[in-house]
C-alpha cells in the first residue's frame, strides 16, 4: 500500500461526508430565513420575530458551567420521535385558562439569542422547554400568590425542601447563594427562607442570570402558521 | 546459509532493541501518566456516580457539584487516559512496523509534558465553573488549540516514519493507525473551530458537537484499538491474519460509515435537515458491520490452529476487548433502531453506557493488553507479579460488565419510563436509582484494579522489574515466584 492512495481514499470517504454532514448544513443553518406572515393564515402581514426576554447569554454560561444540561434537555420532540406532546404541560399548557391547548414542538426559532442550544444529555430530571410556564401555571393555580422567580431560587438553594420533589436527585446549588448580615432594611432579593434574625439569604449574579434565562423557558408565543403542526381543531370542540 | 539467516535475525533483534531504546522514555511517561489520569478520572465518576442516587453526597462543596465533577470525569477519561495511553501504544506500533527508530524522543517528551499540563488546567477550569456546556468539550476555550499542537508534535514523526519505510510493504495494523492520526486533526479541527471560531445556528452547533463525539470514537479511539489488535494477534500467536481482504473490507466500510454517524442525538430536533439524525442512525447502525468483520478476523487469528494458547496477559486483555467491540457493535444496533429504540435511548444513561463501553470495554481493555505487551520490552524487566495482572484483569472485566449492562439496559428502563406519559415524572426518577448505585459500584471495582495497575506500572517504569528473561504469564505464578523475589 502507497501512501498517496491511502490519503486520498480517507479523504474521499471521509470529506464526503464531512462536507454533507457538517459543512453544508452548517452554511444553510447560519442565517435562517426570517418567516413572512400572511394576513389570510397568520393575521398579520410583516416578518415573524420570536420572542424571548431576559439574560440569555448570561443565563445560559450558567446553565453550561454548571453542568445543567447533563439531566435536562430543553426540547419538545415531535411525535414521530417521542411522546413528548403527551406528556403533561411538556410542550406547553394543554389547558391555558386564556388560549386552550397551547402545546407545540420546539422549532428552530426558540433558540434565539444563544450560541450553543443546550438539548441535553439525558432526562434524569424533568424537560425544561417550558419550565417557567409550568411555574407560572403553578403560582396561578395557588392563587396567585407567589413569584415563579422564587419557586426557581427555592429550587436552586434546595431542590429536596419542597415537599413535592422531596425525590429530587437534582443537585442543590447553595454555592450560587451567599449569606449577608442584615444592615437596617432587609434586603427585597433576599430569599424568603434561609435568614435569621441578623443575616439573610441572597442570590449571587449568577443565580439572578440562571432564574432569569429559566424564566424565559417558555414557549406560548403564537407561531406563524408555517411553523405551526397542531392538527386543525374540530369544528364541535370550537370554543 | 544459516550464518546469513542468523546475522539477519541478529540484525532485526539490534534493530528492534534499538528501536525500543529510542522510545523508552515518552511511551513509559505516557502509560504512566495516562494511568494516573485514569485513576483520577474514575474517582471522579465515583463521586458523580454517587451523587446520581444519594444527591446530599458532598453537597455543600461547588467544585464537586454533579454538573462539574461528570463533565471532569469523562474529560479527563478521554484527554488524560485516552490519548495518551493511545500516543504511547501508537507512536511504539508505527516505529516497530516501520523498522525505524524514534529521532525525536525529546519533542515528544516535551510536547507529552505540556499535554499534562494543558489537560490539567481544562480539568481545574471544569472544577472552577468555567467549562464551556458542549458535551466531551468542556474544557475551557484556551484548551483545544494546545491540545492540537501538542498532538502535532508527538504524531508527526511516526508519520515520517511510515513515509520513509523500507518498501511498500504495510500491515493492516498501520492502516488502522494512520487511519486515527489523519482523522483525528481533521475532526478535531473541524469541531473546535466551527464552534469556538465561527457562529451559526444554536442547533446546529449541538448537532456538530454530538457527531464530533461520535467521530472522536469511532474514528480515534476504535480504529487505535483495533489496529493494536491487528498487531498483537498475530504477534502473540505465531500465526498471520488469515484474510487481508476481509480486513481491507472491515477497515473501509468503517472509513465509509463512520463519518456519517453521530447526530441521531437530535432525532425530532428542528434542524433545517431534520433528516440528518436519521443518517446518523442509520450509519450508527451500520457501524456494526466493520465492527464485527474486525472481530471476526482477529479472532480466527487468534484460533487458527488447535494449539494450546500462551497465557500472556497481552492476549487476555485483547479477547476481552474484542468481546467489549463485538458488544459495542451489538449495542450500536439496539440503540439506534429509529422506529423503535431510538426514541427510549435518546435521552436516557444509555448513551453515557455506550460511551463507557467504547472507550473502557474496547479501548481500554486493548490498551491494557498492549501495555502489558510493550513495557517488559522497553524497560527490559519483566512484569513482578501475574497476581497483579490477574487482579487488574478480573476486577476491571466484572466492573465494566456491570456498568455496561447496567447502563445499556437501565437506559431503556428509563426511556421506557419516560415515554410512557400517563406516568407522573418521579417514577423515571426512581427507575434510575438503582442502576445509577450499580454503577458506582463498579466504578470503585475498577478503580480498584486500577490501583494495581497504576503500582505495577510505575514500578517497572523505576526499573524495580523482575530482571529475569521468561515472561510472565498468567498460569506461573509459582513458577515465578522464586525469581521475582530476586
Amino acid at each position: 500500500m502507497s501512501l498517496r492512495p491511502f490519503i486520498l481514499g480517507l479523504a474521499a470517504s471521509f470529506g464526503l461526508a464531512w462536507l454533507l454532514v457538517v459543512i453544508v448544513p452548517f452554511i444553510m443553518m447560519r442565517n435562517l430565513e426570517p418567516i413572512t406572515l400572511t394576513k389570510e393564515t397568520d393575521g398579520a402581514a410583516g416578518i415573524f420575530y420570536p420572542k424571548r426576554s431576559g439574560r440569555i447569554i448570561n443565563g445560559a454560561k450558567v446553565y453550561a458551567e454548571n453542568g445543567c444540561y447533563l439531566c435536562h434537555t430543553q426540547v419538545a420532540r415531535p411525535t414521530y420521535a417521542g411522546n413528548d406532546m403527551y406528556r403533561a404541560d411538556l410542550a406547553g399548557l394543554a389547558k391555558d385558562p386564556e388560549r386552550g391547548d397551547t402545546r407545540r414542538e420546539t422549532n428552530a426559532y426558540d433558540f434565539e439569542g444563544e450560541t450553543f442550544a443546550q438539548i441535553g444529555l439525558t432526562r434524569m430530571g424533568p424537560d425544561l422547554a417550558n419550565v417557567a410556564r409550568r411555574f407560572e401555571a403553578a403560582v396561578a393555580a395557588k392563587g396567585g400568590g407567589g413569584d415563579p422567580a422564587a419557586m426557581f431560587y427555592a429550587h436552586l438553594y434546595d431542590p429536596r425542601r419542597n415537599p413535592e420533589t422531596r425525590k429530587s436527585t437534582c443537585p442543590s446549588y447553595r454555592f450560587l447563594f451567599t449569606r449577608r448580615e442584615i444592615k437596617g432594611q432587609p434586603s427585597n432579593e433576599a430569599l424568603p427562607f434561609g435568614g435569621d434574625a441578623t443575616t439573610e439569604l441572597l442570590p449571587s449574579p449568577d443565580a439572578k442570570a440562571l432564574v432569569s434565562y429559566l424564566l424565559a423557558m417558555k414557549k406560548d408565543q403564537p407561531v406563524p402558521a408555517a411553523l405551526n403542526f397542531a392538527p386543525p381543531e374540530p369544528k364541535a370542540a370550537a370554543r | 546459509m544459516s550464518s546469513a539467516s542468523s546475522a539477519t535475525a541478529l540484525s532485526d533483534a539490534t534493530l528492534r532493541a534499538g528501536i525500543d531504546r529510542s522510545l523508552r522514555h515518552p511511551v513509559m511517561f505516557f502509560l504512566t501518566s495516562g494511568a494516573a489520569w485514569l485513576a483520577v478520572s474514575i474517582l471522579l465518576a465515583i463521586i458523580a456516580s454517587i451523587k446520581v442516587h444519594c444527591p446530599q453526597f458532598m453537597d455543600d462543596c461547588e467544585y464537586a457539584s454533579y454538573g462539574r465533577v461528570f463533565p471532569a470525569h469523562i474529560n479527563t477519561l478521554i484527554y488524560g487516559w485516552g490519548f495518551q495511553a493511545g500516543f504511547g501504544v501508537l507512536i511504539w506500533l508505527m516505529a516497530r512496523m516501520s523498522h525505524q527508530e524514534c529521532r525525536a524522543a525529546g519533542t515528544i517528551l516535551t510536547a507529552g509534558h505540556v499535554w499534562n499540563l494543558v489537560v490539567l488546567l481544562g480539568t481545574i477550569g471544569i472544577l472552577d465553573g468555567r467549562g464551556t456546556g458542549m458535551p466531551w468539550m468542556e474544557f475551557p476555550a484556551f484548551v483545544w488549540p494546545g491540545l492540537l499542537l501538542c498532538y502535532c508534535a508527538i504524531v508527526v514523526w511516526s508519520f515520517i516514519q511510515f513515509r520513509v519505510r523500507d518498501g511498500e510493504r504495510s500491515y493492516v495494523a498501520q492502516w488502522y493507525l494512520l487511519g486515527a492520526m489523519i482523522w483525528f486533526p481533521w475532526v478535531f479541527i473541524t469541531a473546535n473551530g466551527l464552534l469556538f471560531c465561527a457562529s451559526t445556528h444554536p442547533l446546529m452547533a449541538a448537532a456538530i458537537n454530538a457527531w464530533f463525539k461520535s467521530t472522536l470514537m469511532f474514528l480515534f479511539f476504535i480504529p487505535i484499538a483495533i489496529g493494536t489488535a491487528y498487531y498483537l494477534a498475530p504477534k502473540l500467536t505465531g500465526r498471520p491474519i488469515p484474510s487481508t481482504s476481509l480486513a481491507k473490507l472491515g477497515f473501509w466500510s468503517l472509513a465509509v460509515v463512520a463519518p456519517w454517524a453521530g447526530m441521531q442525538k437530535l432525532a425530532g430536533v428542528p434542524l433545517t435537515g431534520v433528516f440528518l439524525p436519521y443518517l446518523g442512525a442509520a450509519a450508527t447502525v451500520l457501524l456494526a458491520v466493520p465492527l464485527a468483520i474486525a472481530v471476526a478476523n482477529i479472532l480466527r487469528t487468534i484460533y487458527s490452529s488447535e494449539e494450546k494458547l500462551p497465557k500472556s496477559p497481552a492476549l487476555h486483555f485483547t479477547l476481552a476487548g474484542l468481546m467489549g467491540l463485538l458488544l459495542l457493535a451489538v449495542a450500536a444496533i439496539a440503540l439506534n433502531l429509529p422506529g423503535s429504540s431510538l426514541k427510549l435511548t435518546q435521552f436516557s444513561i444509555s448513551g453515557y453506557g455506550f460511551e463507557i463501553l467504547a472507550l473502557y470495554g474496547c479501548f481500554s481493555f486493548m490498551m491494557f493488553g498492549a501495555v502489558y505487551f510493550i513495557v517488559p520490552r522497553i524497560t527490559c524487566r519483566e512484569w513482578v507479579s501475574s497476581r497483579l495482572i490477574n487482579m487488574h484483569f478480573f476486577f476491571s472485566a466484572y466492573g465494566i460488565v456491570a456498568i455496561a449492562f447496567g447502563a445499556l439496559f437501565g437506559g431503556f428502563i428509563q426511556g421506557s419510563a419516560q415515554e410512557a406519559w400517563l406516568q407522573p415524572w418521579e417514577t423515571v426518577t426512581d427507575v434510575v436509582r438503582p442502576y445509577a448505585a450499580v454503577s458506582t459500584f463498579a466504578w470503585c471495582v475498577i478503580l480498584f484494579s486500577n490501583v494495581f495497575f497504576f503500582l505495577h506500572l510505575a514500578m517497572m517504569w523505576l526499573g524495580r522489574g523482575r530482571p529475569c528473561g521468561a515472561p510472565t504469564l498468567l498460569d506461573s505464578a509459582a513458577e515465578h515466584a522464586a525469581p521475582a523475589s530476586h
